[in-house]
């Protein structure tokens, strides 16, 4: 049985305090998070945008026009710009305007609102499920992962999407007790698509849920049963109608050179709208429970696509080529070299166990532990319960939800793991798979706080359950806590207990640190001991985040960056295993192999600074 | 059918593992500062490799990222770090000071030792400093060197031989000789990666096609053995694409024009190859270092040419 279950008082006003909580800690702590090379892109993008928005109030005729369209939103069109423009506008209200915020923070502060909604929403899940200790334990799992949390600080997508991923899978769970939340969900879909494409694949786990509820909620009901077929008919049919006109039009080109605004790919959409609404109708007469189920379905089809588009002025104009170019740019996303178990990874295929222990490495073992055990006990209820003989071993059968989580657990690690796929980014990736991890680790946690609770109840029978969640509680995050301030903020260097932590990483032969941020912990030695004017190469730091320093008054503003070595006074190297040659350029350029200083967390080298001799 | 009793357990059993765990993970973290070297431990280091260190030597760092200490060790000291140095013959140098940190997590001191004692022999006691360990090695698979082509490299002949033997010259500029032609076609020592290998080697781009691009050096000593020593620097050899050519390096003697070592690297072999042969006795060789590969594309060579003796050995 699967049913979405509304939040009781109480559970609401701790949600509002994890999103709270989660959102000022947030603030307080990202001044000292460096700019990785995707956030200062995501800056520059997010500033030509809000002069778009400018515009369009001081002269909308002008900005509505592809040319000026595409001269303030042709900028990193690789991804869609719901982030991007929430960065802007915050940007140019609080920076720009107010000058409440230095423009780093004004940037960001939409991403941490974002992020912020993970806690809340883990914890109304969780709690629904399985009761406010696994809900509150879910909460903190997510943000006490270093990686994430670091993650969740930037004006990037990747926390952004896993956040709104989940919010999708809550509002397709919440329409199953409440039609309404159907198009809640349809609309959290289409401001998913525009967050980043992760969001394409939620149709492909959600959908089977909504005809499995529908199919056993008709359940000797022939009428509903038949609106459901024709339900799954309409989708059927408008899908192979997409096919025959892919194959009546030569293949995908010739499909989208045919694709306008007037032609058969807009009826079919339109026929699809008209037919699922149709048969929503039709349904709804009769089961409402099936309609319910199916709502959530048709709102992400036709809401989605809807949205997508109008969320980006980019699209306006040229809505097909502009998006075909977008889904191939990331069908055939570029390789980076990665390092792994002493290995560089250049392209694929692959390692498959590769996303399974990168996250053993990389969460911390008391969390990653209660994640393995929530799984590995759901999976077995799963299998002993799809058996007569052991099905009496199963204290209760799995709900559709529980099925529904577990299956959001594993399908951002399964597409991931995939040996064709980029494996670069650490492990951001997969964020999306991690929320729901928490959620499952926290069901761990609950069912062990709850038994204990029980056993000693026994003896105690006025003993509160906080008197044994709370100990249980500190143990198991106090690691996770301590090792998430020790690492903060060189969030990708962050290795767990399993791995020995960074230095047992780096003699596994692991990624030591990617994405260049790690480089604020040399500017306060360049800031202090570079001579005026001197020229500064920051190696892997892209000239977005060489300015977004000076702006926010990390680095001094007479630096000058170069683009190499031999054109330096001074060098930051970021270790990377697959850019040694670019250390031994600046042994070669400066005629020493001695480091001045560096960045070294652990004694792991993360950033090594060299000093041409003759500029000391 | 299952017993309550242990359906009642196994959450029980589930959370006592999961507190094990988290207290473990705990301790970890207590312990970890203490296992890490002080700034102080390694100015210890610094002084005793000053006052004890002679011309030379090389520090090894195991475990191999352990790269702090480069801030540290005097400039004088070459230090090795690098994935795969543990196993590095460090044949220019007589006598090797490992500097270890064997109290780091996951620091697999047997294997280290497994990898580097073949061939040495430990002179005196290891000194410890904190955490830091500095043990001298007597290093016998040192092989003295008497010629070595990047030391030589500026009374080299440098120029582009056509097949048919025509030559065009590659003026000596006071750091490097310039050929004709791209700005990459050079020959100079310089520091580049070579499959993570740091290598200070004689740049020598493969000019492309069937041109050879020659450095005709002197003096090599006979009764040695002759090394090439070369590869594909950076991310340049990992390619495997059908396009590349592979590239042919070699050194002929000058005089009787025979063919005395030939590598040849194919696209996606990566790291330094090498070869040797034993020159005869006599007088002073010249030999022709050349290398030539059709496409030139991504034929980024860098090698050396060593004239050595043998492997010392160790005594006792």
């Amino acid at each position: 049985m699967m049913r979405g279950r509304a939040p009781t008082r109480d559970e609401k006003s701790l949600a509002w305090a994890l999103w709270a909580l989660a959102f000022a800690a947030l603030w307080l702590t990202e001044s000292a998070v460096g700019y990785t090379r995707d956030e200062s892109v995501y800056f520059i993008a997010a500033e030509g945008y809000a002069s778009w928005f400018r515009q369009l109030f001081q002269s909308p005729a002008r900005a509505l026009t592809d040319a000026a369209i595409v001269r303030a939103w042709d900028y990193n069109h690789e991804h869609p710009v719901l982030m991007k423009t929430l960065f802007g506008l915050s940007h140019l209200l609080f920076h720009t305007g107010l000058g409440w915020l230095r423009s780093a923070t004004a940037f960001r502060l939409p991403a941490f609102a974002l992020a912020a909604l993970i806690p809340a929403l883990s914890f109304l899940l969780g709690s629904a499920m399985y009761g406010r200790l696994a809900g509150l334990f879910a909460a903190f799992a997510f943000m006490l992962v270093p990686r994430q949390y670091f993650n969740a600080e930037m004006a990037c997508f990747d926390v952004p999407v896993a956040a709104m991923w989940l919010l999708v899978v809550y509002c397709f769970w919440r329409a199953l007790e409440d039609v309404r939340w159907g198009l809640w969900c349809g609309v959290a879909f289409g401001l998913t698509l525009a967050t980043k494409h992760n969001a394409l694949f939620l149709p492909f786990v959600l959908t089977p849920f909504a005809l499995w509820r529908a199919y056993s909620a008709s359940e000797g009901q022939p009428e509903a049963r038949a609106w459901l077929g024709r339900f799954v008919g309409v989708f059927t049919a408008v899908a192979v109608f997409y096919g025959l006109l892919v194959l009546s039009l030569g293949g995908g080109e010739g499909f989208q050179r045919k694709f306008l605004l007037l032609s058969p790919h807009t009826l079919l959409f339109a026929g699809l709208a008209v037919g699922g609404a149709w048969v929503l109708k039709g349904v709804d007469k009769v089961n409402a429970p099936v309609t319910r189920a199916l709502v959530p379905i048709a709102a992400m089809a036709v809401l989605g696509p809807v949205i997508f588009y109008l969320h980006w002025p980019y699209l306006w104009h040229q809505p097909v080529d502009r998006t075909a170019w977008y889904l191939a740019f990331h069908a055939k996303h570029n390789h980076y070299a990665w390092f792994y178990l002493n290995q560089l990874l250049r392209e694929p295929p692959f390692p498959l166990a590769y996303v399974v222990v990168k996250t053993a490495l990389t969460v911390p073992t008391s969390l990653f532990v209660p994640m393995v055990t929530g799984l590995a006990a759901l999976v077995a209820r799963m299998v002993l319960g799809a058996f007569a003989r052991t099905r009496a071993w199963v204290e209760r059968p799995v709900t559709m939800t529980e099925a529904l989580v577990c299956v959001n657990a594993v399908t951002s690690i399964l597409i991931i793991s995939h040996p064709q796929v980029p494996h670069f980014g650490g492990v951001k990736h997969w964020f999306p798979s991690m929320v729901f991890l928490g959620i499952l680790a926290g069901a761990a946690v609950a069912r062990g706080c709850t038994a204990l609770w029980e056993r000693l109840k026994v003896k105690w029978p006025s003993l509160p359950q906080a008197a044994v969640a709370v100990p249980v509680f500190a143990v198991l995050l106090a690691p996770a806590l301590v090792y998430s301030v020790r690492v903060f903020p060189y969030g990708t260097a962050a290795y767990s207990e399993l791995a020995g932590g960074l230095p047992g990483a780096a003699t596994l032969g692991m990624q030591r640190q990617f994405w260049s941020s790690h480089v604020t912990g040399v500017l306060p030695w360049i800031n202090a001991n570079a001579k005026r004017g001197a020229r500064l190469f920051l190696h892997e730091v892209h000239g977005g985040s060489f300015r977004d320093y000076q702006r926010n008054g990390m680095l001094r503003s007479d630096l000058r960056a170069v683009g190499s070595p031999a054109d330096a006074d001074i060098v930051a190297y970021q270790y990377h295993q697959e850019f040694r040659e670019h250390e031994f350029l600046t042994w070669q350029a400066f005629g020493t192999r001695t480091p001045v200083t560096g960045l070294y967390v652990d004694e792991t080298p993360q950033v090594v600074v060299y000093v041409r001799p003759e500029a000391r | 059918m299952r017993s309550p009793s242990l359906t009642r357990a196994l959450p029980l059993v589930e959370l006592g593992g999961l507190l094990l765990v988290a207290l473990l993970c705990l301790l970890f973290h207590l312990r970890l500062p203490g296992r890490l070297p002080s700034e102080a431990d390694y100015r210890a280091v610094a002084e005793r490799l000053q006052a004890e260190a002679q011309p030379g030597d090389a520090v090894l760092l195991f475990p191999w990222w352990a790269e702090r200490a480069r801030i540290f060790v005097p400039a004088s000291l070459p230090v090795y770090g690098y994935l795969g140095s543990d196993r590095d013959d460090l044949s220019a140098h007589p006598r090797i000071w490992v500097l270890g940190q064997p109290e780091l997590p996951r620091s697999d001191e047997a294997g280290f030792l497994e990898a580097f004692l073949p061939g040495r022999r430990a002179v005196g006691a290891p000194s410890r400093h904190g955490t830091l360990t500095l043990a001298l090695h007597e290093n016998g698979r040192h092989r003295p060197r008497r010629f070595t082509a990047t030391d030589a490299y500026a009374r080299a002949r440098v120029y582009l031989e056509q097949p048919d033997g025509t030559r065009r010259d590659c003026p000596f500029d006071g750091k490097a000789h310039r050929c004709p032609g791209p700005a990459h076609l050079y020959v100079a020592p310089e520091w580049h990666e070579i499959l993570y290998e740091p290598r200070r080697c004689l740049w020598m781009h493969a000019p492309g096609g069937k041109q050879r691009l020659v450095a005709e050096l002197d003096g090599v000593p006979g009764g040695l053995g002759l090394r090439l020593e070369g590869g594909i620097i950076f991310e340049h050899a990992f390619p495997r694409d059908s396009r590349l050519s592979t590239t042919h390096l070699g050194v002929d003697d000058a005089a009787s024009g025979a063919r005395l070592l030939s590598l040849a690297i194919p696209p996606g072999l990566e790291g330094v190859q090498k070869a040797e042969v034993r020159l005869p006795q006599g007088a002073p060789h010249t030999v022709k270092v050349w290398v030539q590969a059709d496409n030139a594309d991504r034929r980024q060579v860098c090698l050396d040419v060593l004239a050595v003796e043998p492997e010392v050995g160790v005594r006792g």
